[in-house]
């Protein structure tokens, strides 16, 4: 009796703060929902859907940044498999685009298992590596695509957006490809062995190697995933947008966006902690706070204080909330 | 014929130019409990590191079984039969116990059960392991290696955190290892133990195995004896200095508690006196050191400087009260690729209201503490090009130029050339003269007559011993330290 009220406190403690991001959320929308004249499926889709990026890139750094790394070039990454996509896809029927797809993600992964790989022989700090990685990704993209172009099949833009053009109401499509990764990486981290390797090699190096963790092996695991993920955020921004873009500050700005999202959704950059589902939550708050505030009739550039002035806020409560523990205990 | 159930011969391990293990020679009987002793240094840890596939030996051979093995990966020395629980327990912090156990692909069950019969049946098994204190850890990871059902349990100071209703659980395990025909490797600082629990024991000293033997035949005696060596053979009479009963107390400490760490210290300081700790590794002497320096503040208790308690929010406070502190790691406190001048100023910068006059003040103050020092070298070298002894002195320096009351010294010597630890001597004796007092942790034995006015034992966070340094010899002191006198 007592065990399971305990038990309850104590998961409850632990995933405060994935349901305080979720809360966080909702309370958003619903601020939205008031803000806004109309409130539809129209807007739903549109959110659902032009957020899938940045959840997908979040996701890939949540995962990289609890196995103990960091990675700068998941912006870039994106960008590059985008513009991959778009050249290959071009005047492709439904199936051969779905088949680039699954090959796009196969070599995300293997491209960035690689970089997982480069910080393990070299002892590179990850944030050096994965620095120059961002700048090799980008050169390379605009190697592929030298300007904004390509396309992709109008299956392939329903297969993320719910209709062949890129707009619409209809958001099941969208949910549907919310959903798949984040259950699928949620399950991956928290229940398989593999999972908890990833954790253990970010939250003690020491501990999980003598545990008989394969740190090594984690580490390009957690790269090679947070690859795919990457290039799944390449992809939906193909089928969003029904082009490639090979601009450098996309790249950046994803990148810095995944970081804020992780950061925001309790996941630790010193590794171990945090969950998949809070960083998600995080990275649709993260996009949806432009939204919001231009509804508010706020000036995009001022968009970008508040965003910054929301990550740091939130972050010190999170600072006070550690250090009461701390004190507490 | 039987083989021996472990079997190391002529292991040697090096790190760069540091010889940690020399030729260590080790054979364990199956039925057995073996207890694997030495001084701090000498080479314990890193025997352990190889037996359990940490880090590869340089050269030599292990067997078990008779069987020669290799073990690069901790999974490898695993399947080879040997499993460690090591004195910080290898579990992840940030991972429940459950999620732990799945990490290692250990069956849940098996470990209940153990833990039932160690009296921790209740421990909920969701429970984050950050969570946990060290005593529960330690026995979780004992019944965890427990569940690889090893022919030989490696024990790395497994009973110096634990309570002694738990550390006979510990013991009951040991000799129903040895009942089942396997065996035990218990590293321990605690005599009274090996002489109760041990069959055999091996001795190392500087990374050597010198002896083997029964301790129950050789007693107290004969496990401390090999474990010192010989009798330095430049000690030397200790000049005994005159403390003065009125000289102020510049530094005490009241019934100061912390963490479990440090349980009750009580000491006096005078103007003039350098005081000596001695102590195991791990009783207690780094959390003591911590607490006087500032650098973290007492559960209970207090830190009395120049008469006026110390409430120090950082080691800025307590500098400023005039008491600093050598850290036993001194590229941890110094600025490796920065001159020596630069080095030995950088307390100076921390008066604003010198940084009118710093260039002029700078220079002179730093120019008197190279002349005291006999630095061998041009000032504007970097800091991280000189030897180890030097840069120690580089670290005293800086406190000479800043002035001070009360210098604490942790293990101001290790490492250090036997030429250099005597300037370092003369130096600390010379800064006690001028008034000053010196408190010295040293895991060095043989140095607190040489250095010290009086000593400390220090076991368990508690002050066990204490006599006159120029009487004490390593005998004594080492027995004190090993809690002998406190359980006889």
């Amino acid at each position: 009796m007592t065990a399971v009220v305990r038990r309850r406190a104590l998961n409850l403690r632990r995933h405060g703060w994935s349901i305080g991001v979720w809360l966080l959320l909702a309370i958003l929308i619903g601020w939205y929902v008031l803000l806004i004249p109309r409130f539809g499926s129209f807007q739903i889709a549109s959110i659902i859907k032009n957020s899938l990026p940045l959840v997908y890139l979040a996701i890939g750094q949540a995962v990289i940044v609890i196995t103990g790394g960091i990675d700068l070039g998941a912006g870039a990454m994106l960008v590059l498999t985008n513009s991959t996509s778009a050249t290959l896809m071009q005047d492709q029927p439904f199936l051969v685009t779905i088949l680039i797809g699954f090959g796009i993600i196969l070599g995300a992964a293997a491209l960035n298992g690689f970089v997982g790989w480069i910080i393990n022989v070299s002892r590179v700090p990850d944030i050096v590596v994965t620095l120059a990685t961002s700048f090799i990704y980008s050169g390379l993209a605009l190697m592929i695509l030298p300007g904004p172009g390509g396309g992709t099949s109008a299956g392939f833009r329903i297969l993320f957006t719910g209709s062949d053009d890129g707009t619409g109401t209809s958001f099941g499509f969208s949910l549907g490809m919310l959903l798949v990764p984040v259950v699928i990486a949620a399950f991956f981290m928290r229940r398989s062995r593999t999972g908890l390797s990833l954790y253990a090699t970010g939250s003690d190096l020491n501990a999980a190697y003598l545990s008989g963790v394969d740190i090594r092996r984690a580490k390009v695991i957690g790269y090679a995933f947070g690859g795919a993920m990457a290039g799944l955020a390449g992809l939906a921004t193909v089928a969003i947008t029904g082009s490639g873009d090979p601009r450098f500050s996309i790249g950046a700005n994803a990148t810095l966006n995944s970081v804020a999202a992780i950061v925001l959704g309790g996941v630790a950059l010193t590794g171990g902690i945090g969950s998949v589902v809070g960083a998600v939550a995080a990275a649709i708050i993260v996009f949806f706070l432009s939204p919001i505030l231009s509804a508010m009739g706020i000036d995009p550039n001022t968009a970008q204080v508040v965003q910054g002035s929301l990550i740091v806020v939130v972050m010190m409560i999170a600072g006070l909330l550690a250090l009461r523990r701390r004190r507490a205990k | 014929m039987t083989d021996a159930l472990l079997e190391t011969k002529a292991v040697a391990k090096s790190y760069g130019s540091v010889v940690a293990l020399r030729s260590v020679d080790l054979t364990v009987q199956p039925g057995e409990i073996h207890a694997l002793l030495g001084a701090n240094g000498a080479g314990k840890s890193t025997l352990v590191k190889i037996l359990s596939g940490v880090i590869a030996p340089d050269s030599g051979t292990i067997s078990v079984n008779g069987r020669s093995v290799t073990m690069r990966r901790p999974p490898e020395a695993l399947k080879a039969g040997l499993a460690t629980v090591y004195q910080d327990p290898a579990l992840v912090p940030d991972l429940t116990i459950a999620q732990n156990l799945t990490l290692t692909a250990i069956d849940e069950d098996a470990v209940r059960s153990r833990l039932t019969a160690m009296g921790l049946g209740r421990l909920d098994f969701d429970a984050q392991i950050r969570d946990l204190p060290l005593e529960v850890l330690r026995l979780l990871d004992l019944a965890r290696a427990l569940a690889h059902d090893p022919q030989l349990l490696l024990l790395d100071e497994i009973t110096a955190a634990l309570p002694s209703d738990q550390a006979e659980h510990v013991f009951g395990i040991m000799q129903e290892w040895k009942e089942k025909g396997r065996s035990v490797l218990f590293i321990t600082h605690r005599l009274a133990e090996v002489l109760s629990l041990c069959d055999q024991a091996t001795i190392l000293r500087d990374g050597r195995t010198v002896a083997q033997v029964e301790p129950r035949q050789s007693g107290e005696r004969g496990l401390v004896t090999p474990m010192l060596g010989e009798v330095a053979a430049e000690l030397e009479a200790a000049t005994s200095r005159v403390i003065s009963q009125e000289a102020p107390i510049n530094l005490a400490t009241a019934d100061l508690y912390s963490g479990g760490k440090v349980n009750g210290i009580s000491f006096e300081l005078r103007a003039g006196e350098i005081l000596g700790i001695a102590a195991l590794e791990g009783q207690g002497q780094d959390r003591l050191f911590e607490l006087l320096s500032g650098d973290r503040r007492p559960d209970r208790g207090e830190v009395i400087v120049n008469g006026s308690p110390l409430r120090a929010r950082s080691p800025y406070d307590a500098i400023r009260r005039g008491v600093v502190l050598v850290p036993s790691d001194r590229v941890l406190a110094l600025l490796p690729k920065r001159s020596v001048r630069e080095n030995l100023a950088i307390p100076l910068y921390n008066r604003v209201q010198r940084w009118l006059g710093l260039v002029g003040d700078e220079d002179t103050r730093t120019n008197k503490a190279i002349e005291r020092l006999s630095i061998d070298t041009r000032a504007h070298r970097q800091v991280r090009r000189l030897s180890g002894g030097n840069q120690q002195k580089v670290v005293i320096g800086r406190w000479l130029a800043n002035g001070f009351r009360t210098l604490l010294c942790f293990d101001p010597t290790r490492g250090i050339d036997i030429h250099t630890k005597r300037q370092i001597y003369d130096l600390l004796k010379e800064v006690a003269d001028t008034g000053a007092s010196v408190l010295v942790y040293t895991s060095e034995l043989p140095e607190i007559p040489l250095l010290c006015d009086r000593v400390l034992v220090i076991y368990n966070g508690r002050i066990v011993h204490e006599q006159d340094a120029a009487t004490a010899t390593e005998e004594v002191l080492l027995s004190a330290a090993h809690g002998l006198e406190e359980s006889a």
